[in-house]
């Protein structure tokens, strides 16, 4: 985790966009899915009710019908029931075939029963019993042990002489309308999860599409955060324009302020350090050894001189070189072809060096990349290779490799047939913030830049002895670090 | 040899003219990047050091336009600041060298020194022509590996002659790298100069090192050795 200029802790881009419990795609189709299923449950229970209350009715209507038939065929005589003609529906006649006509009155009772309910015996006895006024009509669906439902529909009339009263009454077995209640219900279900899949499936296809912009701003933000672009570009849609214009109102005003922040730190150091070199050409570097105004006191004040002014000098190049590459706490990296860089400083080096009739040898792969500010890989190519060409004396082998299973790795390897490094010394010079007035002499401030650069890159740094008879600086940015962390 | 210096901070200006001309230098200051180029355009220089933080016209830039002009004498820039970035740019820009603020006198001469033999094509400090060798940076000519005194203005025609051989350098172009632009320039002074070193280095009038091209100039006419 990176730490901002206050010590906050900053989170890379990427993690901020996609930090919540659910994304925004799983929460709409969450809510979607939920109000989806509600409706279609909801429409599923009203089509159940209106069908079976559809049912039921044609039942009655068909009920009614068969007390109808019973009552224009039969004739009464004594107070025993007979019919003219035979009845037109033959479920009467036929025993237990599941529909049942009955004659009753409240005060005897059942007077007439067709044959079919010979043995049928009535689930509610007190069916019968009850009054019925003349013209009314009563359905009752009954349920018997035997776990068979009936419908009974009972019809009051008055007969012919005016005084008795009967029930006319028909009972038929409902298992064949559940049935086709069950069908519709199953064929009614199935219908309705079909065309919820499908609807789940539409939702996804236009929530997928209704995000798309999204998706991309993410994208580009990781493309900005891996250095692979500079600004968000495209058109997005009007309601996310807002946000990318911020977006990149904000990336711009990051670099303007480091861009400020260097060209501050420029002016700085020129304006200390043409005063020191003013200092500089006005002293003597030592005093004459005879003359008439040089004394000793005088040659040890001027050495005395000389030594604090190369030592500001050392102090204020190191400070100045230090906070010119720490301001660069950035989330946005950018990525540097490696050798591009390598070949400029090669090409500079070997025209400042072109008295030495150095022998250059490289092995580079032109892929590699480095990823961060390129001024950082400048500095640290620039010190490095200074050194190999300063002091190698025929002799510089420079390797460029890229490293890590994404490539996103950085190995340089530096080496010289100079005097090389002293064992004792190896160490010393790589100690990261070493104070510019214990560097070591020779060693410049070059490498102590080095080391806080690589380190701030959470990168490696050896020095060892080089085959070639010289040194061997080893350099290594691993892959998993993009940008540098504020000192 | 005539040198371009441009430098805004006037003391550091001042010291660098003062300090190049006891070298023998013939120096022309500039205080910025507009009077730089004016000045490097306009006149013929042996080598410019040119500070890359300059009012008007950048050092960058004015290297640049002084390469994009044709120029081709080696240029060596000053930087305060120091970091790969400039010295990069100002190296592809056009520059030959560079020095990092704040600085020693002695560097800057011995990189000019560097600088100048390499645009006359020398890859050594010495300027070896069969007897006579000139060493640039201890200013010292020996003829035979005897050590001979020169006057400065002897020194400074001979060094300048040396650094083209086989080119015919007009009387007129020699004055001008050895002189000031104020001075008053009488060409007889220069054949009384050619006519002293010709016997310093030549007394038996054997190699005959300087020829006089009738009615253009003189040649330095030794083969490098």
């Amino acid at each position: 985790m990176r730490v901002d200029k206050c010590g906050r802790d900053i989170e890379p881009m990427s993690k901020i966009a996609g930090n919540s419990t659910y994304s925004l795609q799983s929460r709409l189709l969450l809510a979607f899915s939920a109000l989806l299923f509600f409706f279609l449950g909801l429409t599923g229970i009203i089509l159940d009710r209106a069908f079976r209350n559809s049912v039921e009715a044609g039942a009655v209507e068909r009920l009614q019908v068969q007390i109808y038939l019973l009552l224009s065929t039969v004739e009464e005589d004594d107070g025993e029931f007979y019919f003219l003609e035979d009845l037109q529906e033959p479920r009467f006649s036929q025993l237990n075939s599941g529909l049942y006509g009955f004659i009753s009155s409240p005060a005897y009772g059942v007077l007439w029963r067709s044959d079919s309910a010979r043995t049928f015996v009535m689930p509610d006895p007190e069916f019968f019993a009850n009054r019925l006024a003349v013209g009314d009509t009563r359905f009752r669906r009954l349920d018997s042990v035997g776990a068979e439902v009936y419908f009974a529909l009972s019809y009051g009339i008055l007969w012919e002489d005016g005084i008795r009263e009967y029930s006319f009454s028909v009972v038929e077995n409902a298992a064949p309308y559940y049935s086709e209640i069950a069908n519709f219900r199953t064929s009614l279900w199935s219908w309705l999860g079909g065309v919820a899949v499908l609807l789940l499936l539409i939702q996804l296809a236009l929530l997928r599409w209704g995000l798309l912009p999204l998706h991309r701003l993410a994208v580009d933000l990781k493309k900005i955060e891996a250095g692979q672009r500079d600004k968000l570009e495209g058109s997005y849609p009007k309601e996310l324009e807002g946000v990318t214009d911020n977006l990149n109102l904000l990336i711009e005003s990051e670099r303007k302020q480091q861009s400020r922040y260097r060209t501050t730190l420029a002016d700085l150091a020129h304006s200390l350090k043409t005063p020191l070199a003013v200092i500089g050409g006005l002293l003597p570097r030592s005093a004459p050894d005879s003359g008439a105004g040089s004394t000793l006191p005088d040659k040890v004040q001027l050495q005395a001189v000389n030594e604090q002014l190369d030592r500001m000098n050392q102090i204020v190049s190191y400070q100045l070189q230090r906070a010119m590459r720490s301001e660069k706490a950035s989330t946005l990296s950018r990525q540097v072809n490696a050798s591009r860089t390598l070949r400029r400083i090669l090409d500079a080096l070997q025209k400042v060096y072109a008295d030495k009739s150095i022998a250059l040898d490289y092995q580079v792969d032109p892929k590699a990349l480095f990823f961060g500010d390129e001024r950082d890989l400048m500095e640290v190519l620039g010190n490095v290779l200074d050194n190999a060409f300063k002091y190698g004396r025929s002799a510089i082998w420079v390797s460029l490799q890229k490293t890590g299973s994404d490539g996103r790795g950085l190995r340089i390897t530096v080496e010289d047939d100079g005097a090389g490094i002293e064992e004792d010394k190896q160490n010393f010079v790589l100690q990261r913030g070493a104070r510019a007035d214990t560097l070591v002499q020779g060693q410049g401030i070059g490498l102590a830049v080095v080391t806080d650069i690589v380190g701030s890159y959470a990168g490696e740094i050896r020095v060892e002895d080089s085959q070639l008879g010289g040194a061997r600086i080893l350099i290594e940015f691993n892959s998993n670090l993009t940008t540098g962390s504020n000192e | 040899m005539r040198l371009l210096v441009v430098e805004d901070e006037s003391l550091l200006r001042q010291q660098l003219e003062q300090g190049l001309g006891r070298e023998g230098y013939v120096v022309d200051g500039a205080e910025d990047g507009k009077s730089g180029l004016y000045y490097a355009t306009e006149y013929e220089y042996d080598a410019a050091i040119i500070d890359l933080g300059l009012p008007e016209i950048d050092g960058i830039a004015l290297i640049r336009q002084i390469r994009a002009d044709g120029r081709q004498m080696p240029i060596l820039i000053l930087t305060a600041r120091g970091d790969w970035q400039d010295k990069v740019a100002g190296l592809d820009a056009g520059a030959d060298d560079y020095v990092v603020k704040p600085f020693q006198l002695e560097e800057i001469l011995a990189r000019l020194n560097a600088l100048l033999r390499r645009a006359a094509g020398f890859a050594k400090p010495k300027l070896e022509f069969g007897p006579l060798a000139l060493d640039i940076s201890a200013k010292r000519l020996t003829v035979n590996e005897q050590a001979v005194d020169l006057t400065a203005y002897e020194y400074k025609m001979l060094e300048y002659l040396m650094l083209h051989p086989g080119q015919v350098i007009s009387k007129s172009e020699l004055t001008e790298h050895l002189y000031a632009q104020d001075y008053d320039r009488d060409s007889n002074v220069l054949e009384v100069f050619v006519r002293r070193l010709r016997q310093k280095l030549d007394p038996d009038q054997t190699l005959r090192p300087i020829e006089t091209v009738r009615g253009q100039g003189y040649r330095f006419n030794l083969n490098v050795t």
